[in-house]
């Protein structure tokens, strides 16, 4: 059995060049229609590259401002300085805090200051510095519950100010965003082997009297579809391609349209999106491009 | 090498085409098969090739029972055979070249002696001219050339051919028969159907099979 294989092995790979020629040939045979099932795959793949990049972008959007999710602990006056920075470090150690400073009141001034700009004359108006010290404390969004209760239990600690609504806004926001982001790339991914199927069942279609003579001359069913699978393959992975090209000249152009308006949007680095997002489609195309052969391979011979 | 006992077959639609055929073909035999259009000499080929399975009836091709449920066995068997279809079957767009080697390429044969074997075959059935034709741009009696060179480079224990010569002038179908019936020395069975019987040359026969509405009603040594 074993030295079965070895030959089955031995004759495929020196089959290999003709595979690739057979498959070349099918391609050219009926090179209208596969210019057509070209396009059909690039345009998917583009669809696909896009609705990736997007929600790449919108993951690291929201992950900048997640991490910028943040809430601000206000102690009693009376606390001693030492009690201040066992404060400060009793927070940092609870679970869900990312991490825990003390804002003095000069700081908290100055980002005011800051803030208000040119309207930040307003301040001069107060004799003393109206701004106490407090606890600023960056914290993970989904153990938002806990460190809220856990702060506001604190010895020490008089007031909380959570900003509970924007930052259960913002955890909501980004639940939906992840689950759109699945949903459509799922439905992309899905049309793509459908679609690649169906060329590859057409293309066994139009080939069906080779096959057949094939069969008659007792060719094994891998050295019959194995020529399909690399046309499946070629068209798949040549779409995920130009999609690719078409892709990173469309996120270039949106990076200049969105630096002008939008600038403060925190947006991933242009080439580590574009080649991050070639590598997964042009590997996403060459796994579909298989896959999608064998679905249309195996419907074709059911039927 | 082929074991026929009472083999019937009965296509879908209820036609008979084959009916109670006993038959007994051994290893280096030429044997032809003829009789009137419609006879049954087709439906019998087919069975050979396992292009159809008997309805009833047991039938032996080179040792291998055939039946439907053995597919991986049939595919064995059809490796053995060098079957030359009424219709050609050549694979359109490739050259001949290319339609010889490609009934070779699954057989376990060094590439290089594919093409070897390939040229052989194409000079021998007298198309060395014709290696790189594109098949679509070859006459019938080219394209049957073709066909009977695919079936004999394989080198099979059998051939089994279709009205071999039915597209060929009476000085190629002779030189086809000829070279058909040189097989007979490397141990190749060869079973032949036709209308031409006047193209049978008895010393290179060794059984005549007469089909008649389905039926083998005349066997005749050679």
């Amino acid at each position: 059995m074993k030295g079965w294989d070895n030959v089955k092995m031995k004759n495929f790979l020196n089959n290999i060049g003709y595979f690739v020629r057979e498959a070349k040939t099918t391609i050219r045979l009926d090179l209208t229609s596969n210019i057509f099932s070209l396009f059909s795959t690039t345009l998917i793949f583009f669809i696909l590259a896009m609705v990736i990049s997007g929600w790449w972008m919108s993951n690291q959007v929201i992950e900048v401002i997640q991490g910028e999710a943040e809430i601000n602990a206000y102690f009693d006056e009376q606390l001693e300085k030492k009690d201040i920075i066992e404060l400060v470090e009793s927070m940092n150690s609870i679970k869900g805090v990312e991490a825990a400073r003390l804002v003095g009141e000069d700081e908290a001034y100055g980002r005011m200051a800051e803030i208000l700009g040119k309207d930040a004359q307003v301040l001069a108006y107060f004799e003393d510095n109206p701004f106490h010290s407090f606890v600023e404390v960056k914290i993970h969004l989904d153990e938002m519950d806990s460190v809220l209760s856990h702060i506001s239990a604190m010895e020490g600690v008089s007031y909380v100010r959570d900003n509970r609504e924007v930052l259960e806004r913002l955890h909501h926001i980004a639940g939906i965003l992840e689950l759109l982001g699945y949903v459509v790339v799922g439905a992309v991914g899905i049309s793509t082997l459908v679609i690649i199927s169906h060329i590859i069942r057409q293309g066994i279609y139009s080939n069906r009297e080779q096959i057949n003579t094939l069969r008659l001359l007792g060719a094994p069913e891998m050295f019959i579809a194995f020529p399909f699978v690399l046309e499946g393959l070629f068209l798949s992975a040549a779409g995920g391609s130009l999609a690719v090209v078409l892709a990173g000249f469309s996120i270039k152009y949106m990076y200049v349209q969105m630096a002008g308006p939008l600038p403060f949007i925190p947006l991933p680095s242009q080439e580590v999106l574009i080649v991050n997002m070639g590598i997964l489609i042009i590997g996403l195309s060459a796994c579909m491009g298989i896959i999608g052969s064998m679905m249309g391979l195996s419907s074709a011979k059911k039927n | 090498m082929i074991e026929a006992q009472g083999v019937c077959l009965k296509y879908g639609d209820g036609t008979v085409a084959l009916n109670d055929v006993d038959l007994q073909i051994d290893y280096g035999e030429m044997v032809y098969i003829t009789g009137p259009s419609g006879s049954g000499k087709t439906s019998l080929l087919k069975l050979l090739m396992a292009v159809e399975y008997p309805t009833s009836g047991s039938l032996r091709v080179l040792g291998q029972c055939m039946k439907p449920n053995h597919e991986i066995d049939i595919q064995r068997l059809r490796r053995r055979i060098g079957p030359v279809f009424q219709e050609f079957k050549l694979i359109k767009g490739r050259s001949a070249m290319e339609n010889v080697m490609l009934g070779m390429r699954f057989l376990d044969i060094h590439p290089n002696k594919i093409k070897e074997d390939a040229y052989h075959a194409l000079v021998k059935v007298g198309l060395a001219h014709k290696l790189s034709a594109s098949v679509e741009n070859l006459s019938w009696g080219e394209s049957q050339r073709v066909a009977i060179a695919r079936a004999i480079a394989r080198k099979p224990a059998l051939i089994l051919a279709d009205e071999p010569t039915g597209n060929l002038d009476t000085d190629n179908a002779l030189n086809i028969l000829e070279l058909l019936a040189s097989l007979k020395d490397e141990q190749t069975s060869v079973v032949i159907t036709t209308h031409a019987t006047h193209l049978i040359d008895d010393r290179n026969l060794d059984k005549l099979i007469q089909v008649d509405g389905g039926r083998v009603c005349c066997e005749r040594l050679g």
